[in-house]
């Protein structure tokens, strides 16, 4: 499965995702998890030790092509490598990437940014699920930090803002020609709420994930909601996300 | 006074700008309000209507067609691009993406 969730920022990306990936996991998958937010905080919902760090700028090298100058990985790290040798363990056997928190103002992420670029283009394939977190907004979700998803997973709260931002993103994935594109109903509070957000996107719901204090209780614990609430309504949902979307693969 | 709101997706800069806005309006402060994000959002905020926040011509798109050469300054521009919103708030959109090309992530 290759799935990368979008969406408004505090629609509930991060959550969603690491919750996502870590009962992927926890069923004995392979899983990559990847935070492709400037500002990560997909760690804490996986339940990994935080860290500020991307990939390593000695991870790439400059070339010239055609008088421009240009990054790739540099001679013998392949996309495998690298995430074998940088991506971070986590629990259930999950390993996790993230594009790196901006190092401030004088200091350049170019190297770093392109390597986890590079990284997306050379992904492991077989045997491995990857999960991706992409930053809040309308930015290039489609074809560059999410490039590598088989279905893009639109995250909507039921609200004005939260739905503009979901049909935002579904014409950007319409013209962008994306691959699978639906969306999840996120802190669903009324039983209209998910056909509230079809209605506002366009956009086919694959699931209606219950606003759950549970969620917020763990975000300021700094601890992943699968581990602080295994049983909360709002895990499973999004239990019942992973095995829908499993059957749709298996049955395309 | 000018006031830049920062912080992570989700933590509430949207809210804020927009009340903030307000707020100096209604004590009778000139207020613009400038939604610099790309999936811009802030007119819901400030109480204008869906349809407005979204079709609200944005002044890169006008630069982009050129219209910047009949405007002279940041006043003509927003006077222009702008709208006005509850309480006077004057509003504009600086960007928005429009495309799905990859640019400059």
């Amino acid at each position: 499965m290759r799935v990368a969730f979008v969406g408004k920022g505090g629609a509930g990306k991060s959550s969603l995702a690491g919750t996502f990936a870590r009962l992927l996991a926890g069923s004995g998958e392979r899983v990559l998890a990847l935070d492709s937010d400037p500002m990560p905080g997909l760690a804490f919902a996986l339940g990994v030790d935080p860290t500020d760090a991307g990939l390593p700028d000695d991870a790439v090298e400059e070339y010239e092509e055609a008088g421009r100058r240009r990054y790739r990985l540099r001679p013998g790290l392949t996309g495998p490598d690298a995430i074998e040798r940088y991506a971070v363990r986590g629990p259930d056997g999950l390993r996790f990437l993230q594009l790196g928190k901006a190092r401030g103002p004088r200091w350049s992420n170019t190297r770093p940014h392109w390597a986890y670029q590079r990284v997306l283009d050379d992904l492991p394939g077989d045997g491995w699920s990857i999960v991706g977190d992409l930053p809040g907004g309308t930015r290039q979700p489609f074809l560059t930090w999410g490039r590598y998803a088989r279905t893009f997973l639109v995250v909507v709260e039921p609200s004005p803002a939260s739905l503009l931002s979901g049909r935002r993103l579904a014409r950007l994935a319409a013209t962008a020609g994306a691959p699978q594109v639906v969306a999840v109903a996120n802190k669903v509070r009324n039983p209209d709420d998910a056909e509230r957000v079809a209605a506002g996107t366009g956009l086919p719901v694959v699931g209606a994930v219950p606003f759950d204090p549970a969620v917020g209780d763990a975000d300021r614990l700094g601890r992943a909601v699968v581990d602080a609430g295994p049983d909360t309504p709002a895990v499973a949902a999004v239990r019942s996300l992973v095995d829908d979307l499993r059957n749709r693969e298996e049955a395309s | 006074m000018k006031i830049a709101v920062v912080g992570k997706g989700g933590s509430g800069k949207t809210t804020t700008s927009a009340v903030l806005a307000r707020t100096l309006a209604r004590h009778g402060h000139e207020t613009l309000a400038l939604d610099c994000d790309t999936n811009p959002n802030l007119g819901i905020s400030l109480g204008l209507s869906e349809e407005v926040t979204e079709h609200l011509v944005t002044v890169r798109d006008a630069v982009n067609a050129g219209d910047e050469a009949h405007a002279g300054s940041a006043d003509d521009l927003v006077e222009r691009f702008g709208t006005t919103g509850p309480d006077g708030v004057r509003l504009a959109v600086v960007s928005a993406i429009q495309n799905p090309e990859p640019g400059c992530p």
